[in-house]
């Protein structure tokens, strides 16, 4: 067994408090987590710090880990279908580009996150929106 | 925040508005504890007999929707009853002349009524806020989830201003960010109208700035926000305003969002709908193309929490999945657009942020790399410059003079108040076992135990002996856009007429019920207010075993094998 301990920051709330996690290398599970002597947090964690990481077991209880791209080939209201990633990311660049052509770069959204997906993701979505699409349509979910 | 969260416990005084620690930041709320064991004076401004209500010196159980009323008649009494620090307001302030002017006419006594506060009770609050030496305000979404949102957040500010409590250690007002990455969403420029760093979208030396850095001409007009993406897919009469594609990224607007039956006929509507996110959810149901992404602990990233601070989040474990990180399924399909953006590390993307936003240049990664949290303003790389713990030190205020602007406004009420169909307010809360749409919190089995469908809605026991409910029963609770299904709670912390539902819920989807009405400024839905009616169901038998169902169905849906043996 290859234990190793690696601080992070959970992602829950906006506290930012810091863990420390036993990570099982060999097996790639987390063991445990426990408080880390934070700024914010001052080596406390609520139940959410401590026990927040189960969903990455995808312990099948609420819904499904997405684990392959999908694509609704059939349209609207028909089922997903699994597909590998080059023809995912070429049919989405494909309707985008489309939707650009035929209705101009404000008729299409884009969504930062709040959530796990980290200040770096925020930074290159909103730049995706306006360099790559030419729209300041871009947004998440602070107002909500 | 303008404070960092370490703060909290050596304020002489907390004001806390509209925001339910225990609740929503359990962490946070201990340093309310803390600051109480250390002497601080507590004063807590909210509808519900909250946590904080527990410890504090005063409760201002206010009526919902009267937040305006009770802060201009606090800031009435400091000025009437000469409690400014007028050598702050004199040095550090404009328009307080103008402030005065607006403000007098909201004398406690004139309030009282609407408020639900007695005259008494306000000029003590007052008194209180402005004569402890240290007073910090902490206010949270029971000030910014309504349709004057703005207003009142600029009056707790005035507050602050008129009795000099900015730019020492614990002092100033602090809206507590609700989720983990809610500051470094905003902080990375995922807003219609700001680049990275708060920068400005339609000043022309900015938008030069950034052309140069990423080498493309770039739209000078503001976009449109995420509260507004139903009416620019539904109603819009302009058809060169309409949103035909919507690339959402780890959210769920199809429970999260205000008038959910609005939301899904948008998203039906849509011509095209991505969802790139790490479990299915009820927006997947609506979207045509899905793209698995890494969790929390499956990658590198920075998160920015609440009082500004940079802090590295690390990967733990290798994802299983045929999944990618979010910024390099972006990159293959800007790629796939024509616009190669290839990122091999996160190290690369923040080197490139930081670089392009002053207030944030000094966050180096080998700063963040030894555990530091850098809260922005970080301005010098140098090692000696680690951040900047609260704002506007000596009196300093972002406006071009320095000085800090008085901002006054006129109250008004809600726009949906009860009536005789609906005789209920309505307000949504937070659930502290779980969090925002449960993907995560849902899928894990410790917290799982702590609160399961179909939720709970908070009533005073009043109102539930009036309705014959008793504790646990399901009820119908229905507004004018919509029903649902719940267990009836009674609680004494709520005040009677009003009630309250979390949002985690499929079943108990309590924003089936909420209003699309938003703040005409920040553009944040009012989901603190809108009126309803508690239904009784007599067949409860039945109710159970909708309610087991449906929840199975939904399930199902989601890709679960369940007892009923449906499709995973």
């Amino acid at each position: 067994m290859t234990i190793k301990r690696i601080q992070s920051t959970c992602a829950y709330c906006g506290a930012g408090c810091q863990i420390m996690f036993t990570v099982d290398t060999e097996k790639n599970k987390i063991l445990e987590a426990e408080p880390a002597p934070g700024r914010t947090n001052d080596g406390t964690l609520c139940l959410k710090g401590h026990y927040g990481w189960d969903y990455l077991n995808d312990p099948q209880i609420l819904s499904k880990r997405l684990t392959k791209p999908m694509i609704r080939k059939g349209g609207k209201g028909s089922p997903l279908e699994e597909v590998e990633w080059d023809e995912a990311v070429r049919y989405t660049a494909g309707r985008l580009a489309e939707i650009k052509a035929k209705h101009g770069p404000n008729s299409i959204m884009c969504t930062g996150s709040a959530r796990g997906s980290g200040n770096e993701a925020n930074y290159v979505m909103q730049k995706f929106a306006r360099v790559t699409i030419g729209t300041n349509n871009v947004d998440h979910c602070a107002r909500i | 925040m303008s404070m960092g969260v370490h703060e909290i416990e050596d304020a002489a005084l907390l004001f806390v508005f509209g925001y339910n620690g225990a609740d929503s930041h359990p962490i946070v709320a201990r340093r309310i504890v803390r600051a109480k064991q250390k002497g601080a004076k507590i004063i807590c401004c909210d509808p519900r007999r909250i946590e904080t209500a527990r410890i504090a010196d005063m409760h201002l159980q206010l009526k919902g929707g009267t937040n305006l009323l009770l802060v201009n008649a606090l800031a009435n009494v400091i000025i009437e009853e000469g409690l400014c620090d007028d050598d702050f307001i004199e040095k550090h302030s404009t328009g307080f002349e103008e402030f005065k002017e607006v403000i007098k006419k909201y004398t406690p006594e004139g309030v009282a009524e609407r408020t639900e506060i007695s005259a008494g009770e306000i000029r003590k609050a007052a008194r209180m806020y402005a004569q402890s030496g240290r007073s910090m305000i902490l206010y949270g979404m029971g000030v910014c989830q309504f349709g004057q949102a703005v207003d009142v957040v600029k009056g707790l500010a005035n507050l602050a201003i008129m009795t000099g409590n900015f730019g020492r250690p614990a002092v100033g007002i602090g809206p507590v960010r609700g989720q983990n990455n809610v500051q470094g969403a905003c902080d990375m420029g995922a807003l219609p109208n700001v680049y990275p760093g708060y920068q400005s979208v339609t000043v022309p030396a900015i938008r030069e700035k950034f052309e140069k850095a990423w080498g493309v001409k770039l739209s000078d007009q503001p976009g449109i926000t995420l509260t507004n993406v139903p009416h620019h897919v539904l109603h819009e009469p302009d058809p060169k305003k309409r949103i035909h594609a919507y690339y959402i990224m780890g959210e769920d607007p199809a429970q999260s969002d205000p008038d959910l039956a609005e939301v899904r006929e948008s998203l039906e509507k849509c011509d095209f709908v991505i969802l790139q996110d790490i479990y299915m959810n009820k927006t997947g149901q609506y979207a045509d193309v899905i793209l698995p992404a890494t969790g929390w602990c499956e990658h590198d990233a920075v998160y920015s929490c609440c009082d500004r601070g940079f802090q590295k989040a690390r990967k733990l474990i290798e994802p299983t999945g045929d999944v990618k990180r979010d910024w390099e399924i972006i990159g293959l399909i800007s790629k796939a657009m024509g616009r190669p953006m290839e990122y091999t590390n996160t190290v690369q993307i923040w080197n490139e942020v930081i670089d392009l936003c002053p207030g944030f240049m000094g966050a180096t990664d080998e700063k963040l790399e030894k555990n530091a949290c850098i809260q922005w303003p970080c301005r010098s790389k140098e090692e000696h410059d680690m951040g900047t713990v609260f704002l506007h030190k000596d009196g300093k205020f972002a406006h071009p003079d320095g000085k800090a602007k008085f901002a006054p406004s006129e109250w008004r009420p809600p726009q949906e108040l009860e009536n005789e169909e609906y005789p209920l307010s309505f307000s949504t809360v937070r659930e502290v076992g779980h969090y925002s749409v449960r993907t995560m919190s849902g899928n894990c089995r410790t917290l799982r135990n702590l609160e399961d469908e179909p939720g709970w809605i908070q009533m005073n026991p009043e109102d539930c002996g009036e309705l014959g409910l008793r504790h646990g029963e399901l009820v119908k609770v229905r507004s004018k856009r919509g029903y649902c299904i719940t267990r009836c709670l009674p609680t004494e912390r709520v005040k009677k007429g009003a009630t309250y539902m979390t949002y985690q819920w499929w079943i108990g989807a309590c924003n089936e019920l909420t209003i699309g009405n938003l703040d005409p400024i920040s553009k944040t839905p009012e989901y603190k207010y809108c009126a309803c009616r508690v239904e009784k169901i007599e067949d409860q038998a039945w109710a159970e075993k909708h309610v087991r169902e449906e929840y199975e169905e939904i399930r199902a849906n989601m890709g679960i094998q369940t007892k009923g043996g449906r499709a995973a």
